[in-house]
């Protein structure tokens, strides 16, 4: 057996916000697995983003140890570990420097972790462009003259320029419009295979979730409720969120709906 | 950049903006073309001619000792336009640099910058010339430097808050955790979100730095005989009114017209700004 | 037509700009009889909202719009009403609710203030006392209990899901005879949203009131609409009854859409073509037993 990519043990985080004190999340145990993809699922104030942050040293945890290969990820994280954990966030539009060019904006992982050699660096950016379904000449274009759904792609091929091991994902695509999402999350399952990687996915879309994920991990009020395969989570939910969640999906097609039946006549 | 002028000179408000700081410039740089007199912009004497009131000769009369006054304004122009030109290049990259550190470094750091940030805010601008003026000798340079000094600060808050709404941004966190180190972040993430406040703000600064500047040598601190200045030819005029009135009037006017032609396109700039955010 | 409410015909909508015209609807016809659901589906961009606006009269005044075509509610051309008529008809017959509820309420007032002036428009001076007991039952029908806390309270003060029954027993207070939902729950979690939605449903039921129901989420659309509007760059291309169009799609652009939904039941994601000459086919009207398009 062996050992996970990504471990992460009793990490509890809390808030102070003058007199209140948040509880973003508490006692929070999982581990993800080498190529695998875990998704984070739950609404807001579940705790999902805040661990996303947290894993990418954001800001530190109140409690509790986070360990990428087995090492424990100090506060202060190494250059090795900004180049093996990636991060794609919710907003392009402000992930995105809108006074960089996407050019530039690309080459800055390469040109921090010293990919290749520095003339070689722009063909690197216009390679990562291609890979994400954009062409080489928006690498000269600046943000306000793009889509919310190409400045993911680049947001994506940002993150893919240092060849990471761990991906992050805080919904990727719930900003972006129903055709546009398909297409980011058809590219992102073609990548994934592609370059085997290890995703964690963070959502509140259980859709998603079914077409993408392996494992999911089901969070409520900054706790874990239920941690499945993705499979044994559709057919077969335990904790009464969980089937809460599933049933307030609104589906369309006849066969998700037998299936959501299945499941409510079970309780 | 394209859309933006020609947004500028849609407006016809900032196109006679455009208009009036190109008529300042275009005659500052061409001075010695379009004077009748270049001679008079310096120590010259002409008492035959001197307190004349506009005529075809001199269409703007004549000052005290008989130089041409439309040609010592035109010479004052660009004393003007230098003053201003080289107080905002040394302020500005100062206060700019120091917003950016304490807005982005936070902590202890951001307390003690804007503190001494805070400090020379809170004092009249024209007061702290006058205070460090009264302690240099009153010449050019150090005109300068007085107001140089009391320049900074303002750029200063502002780079600070913007840095500090900036710093949440995505693309922020984005460069931190790749790994960018804080002065990329600083220089080459943050600061050129900023250019666009930064140039408005010197475009409604450098009419008021002039106006600064010319009131330093109203009050005799400052830009000395026989420079040209137009503080100075108000401050000289002013005794002889109304009779001799050009002498103060026109030297205003010109104030007015560098002043005014200013803001207009300053404020264009900012309302632009603000229909981007 | 005695049934029918609003009716848009050829409407199109174009803004004038500095350097170029852009076209932002196209030929829009659109019908809502009393009592109907209907659902204008479209992405960000294809104008949807836009249409919202023109209806409440809230677009014409914007600079450079140019406005042609003709929407009538309950046969009066709104363009040529009065401003007088354009009064009552906003708030009293037509009333809107919007995607973000908590800041689309006025943060400086009580939601009880707000309710005296919403309840003010249909019955004028109506006194304090009164509109907060009016305010209550209204809270009440939508599932609020604390309805008196709920009337002290300031938007602010209010969960998202709170706030957006409120906005939903306003909006319904002076028994409008259409609602005008905007993206309605989209800000909200998924659990509220659907509970949301089903006190929509109910309520709307009650009330006989007619629904335009703008949105870009097919399943929200499958669950709570009659009849269905297709809109894609400022055109319509497919319009039909809820059955019609979800088991007898026609129109390339409507197919993307419901491929493009991730399914409980699969496994990969569609890859939706790139190729927008495909959507751009003609229109497709399905023939309902309806009123018609």
């Amino acid at each position: 057996m062996s050992k996970p990519l990504l471990s992460i043990k009793n990490v509890s985080k809390s808030f102070s916000l003058g007199d209140y004190e948040i509880q973003a999340l508490q006692q929070v145990s999982l581990d993800l697995n080498k190529g695998e993809c875990l998704a984070i699922v739950g609404e807001s104030g579940s705790g999902k983003s805040t661990l996303a942050n947290i894993i990418m040293g954001i800001y530190p945890q109140s409690d509790g140890e986070i360990s990428f290969k087995g090492s424990t990820l100090p506060l202060k994280r190494l250059l090795s570990h900004r180049k093996d954990i990636q991060f794609v966030q919710q907003n392009p539009l402000s992930s995105i420097n809108p006074s960089r060019s996407i050019g530039e904006s690309l080459r800055l992982p390469l040109d921090v972790h010293r990919i290749g050699h520095a003339n070689e660096r722009n063909n690197r950016v216009s390679e990562l462009l291609t890979e994400v379904g954009l062409t080489s000449n928006y690498s000269k274009r600046y943000p306000s003259t793009m889509s919310g759904g190409q400045l993911q792609r680049v947001a994506i091929a940002r993150a893919l320029a240092c060849a990471p091991e761990l991906v992050v994902l805080d919904e990727p695509t719930s900003s972006l419009d129903v055709l546009v999402q398909s297409r980011v999350l058809s590219l992102l399952q073609k990548l994934r295979k592609k370059r085997s990687l290890s995703f964690l996915f963070v959502t509140h879309d259980l859709a998603v979730v079914r077409n993408i994920a392996d494992y999911v991990a089901v969070f409520k009020e900054g706790k874990l409720v239920e941690l499945n395969g993705v499979n044994e989570l559709f057919s077969k939910p335990v904790h009464s969120y969980t089937k809460r969640l599933l049933s307030a999906i609104p589906v369309i097609s006849e066969d998700e709906i037998q299936l959501l039946n299945q499941i409510k006549e079970k309780e | 950049m394209k859309l933006k002028i020609k947004i500028l000179l849609a407006n016809p408000l900032s196109f006679m903006g455009l208009l009036l700081i190109s008529l300042v410039f275009g005659s500052a740089i061409f001075a010695d073309f379009i004077t009748p007199f270049p001679l008079h912009k310096g120590a010259v004497v002409d008492f035959s001619n001197f307190n004349q009131a506009p005529n075809l000769t001199n269409i703007m009369g004549t000052d005290l000792v008989g130089r041409d006054l439309f040609t010592r304004i035109i010479y004052a122009f660009r004393i003007s336009i230098m003053l201003g030109i080289v107080v905002l290049i040394i302020s500005v990259p100062i206060g700019v640099f120091m917003g950016l550190l304490a807005g982005y470094s936070g902590g202890k750091l951001d307390f003690v910058l804007m503190r001494i940030t805070d400090v020379f805010l809170s004092i009249p601008p024209l007061v702290l010339a006058m205070a460090v003026m009264g302690l240099l000798e009153p010449t050019i340079l150090n005109g300068m430097l007085a107001v140089t000094a009391m320049w900074w600060p303002w750029y200063t808050r502002l780079i600070y808050n913007l840095t500090r709404s900036e710093k949440e941004e995505g693309y922020v966190v984005a460069a931190e955790v790749v790994g960018a180190s804080r002065w990329h972040i600083m220089f080459r993430e943050i600061l050129p979100n900023c250019t666009h406040a930064i140039i408005t703000k010197m475009t409604l600064d450098f009419g008021f730095v002039i106006l600064i500047v010319s009131s330093l040598s109203f009050l005799g601190l400052g830009v000395q005989a026989p420079t040209p200045d137009l503080g100075s030819m108000v401050a000289e005029g002013a005794r002889y009114l109304p009779d001799s009135w050009w002498l103060t009037v026109f030297p205003g006017l010109a104030i007015l017209i560098i002043v005014f032609g200013f803001n207009l396109v300053g404020d264009a700039l900012r309302d632009m700004m603000d229909t981007d955010s | 037509m005695s049934d029918s409410l609003l009716d848009i015909q050829n409407l199109s909508l174009s803004f004038q700009g500095l350097t170029e015209t852009v076209d932002v609807l196209d030929n829009i016809n659109l019908s809502i009889s009393r009592g109907e659901r209907v659902a204008l589906v479209g992405e960000s961009g294809s104008g949807k909202s836009v249409i919202a606006r023109i209806i409440l009269g809230l677009l014409q005044s914007q600079k450079g719009a140019i406005v042609k075509g003709s929407v009538r509610f309950r046969g009066i051309e709104l363009e040529a009403a009065t401003g007088n008529q354009i009064e009552s008809l906003r708030g009293r017959e037509i009333s809107m609710i919007f995607q973000d509820p908590t800041s689309s309420m006025n943060p400086v007032y009580k939601i009880g203030t707000i309710f005296h002036e919403i309840l003010n428009r249909g019955t004028h001076n109506i006194s304090k006392k009164l509109a907060l007991i009016k305010a209550s039952k209204l809270l009440e029908e939508v599932s609020i209990t604390e309805f008196k806390r709920v009337l002290e309270s300031y938007p602010f003060q209010l969960s998202g899901g709170m706030n957006q029954r409120v906005m939903i027993a306003l909006a319904l207070a002076n028994k409008p005879a259409l609602l005008i939902a905007d993206e309605p729950g989209t800000a909200l979690d998924v659990t509220v949203q659907a509970q949301t939605l089903k006190l929509m449903h109910n309520l709307v039921k009650k009330n006989n009131t007619a629904v335009l129901f703008i949105s870009h989420n097919l399943g929200v659309v499958h669950q709570f609409a009659d009849r269905v509007y297709v809109i894609y760059k400022g055109r319509i291309v497919e319009s039909g009854s809820t059955s019609s169009i979800f088991e007898n799609t026609k129109h390339p652009y409507t197919k993307a859409l419901m491929n493009a939904v991730p399914k409980i039941t699969s496994k990969s994601f569609f890859d939706a073509s790139d190729d927008s000459s495909l959507f751009k086919q003609p229109a497709f009207h399905h023939k309902d037993r309806e009123i018609g398009q």
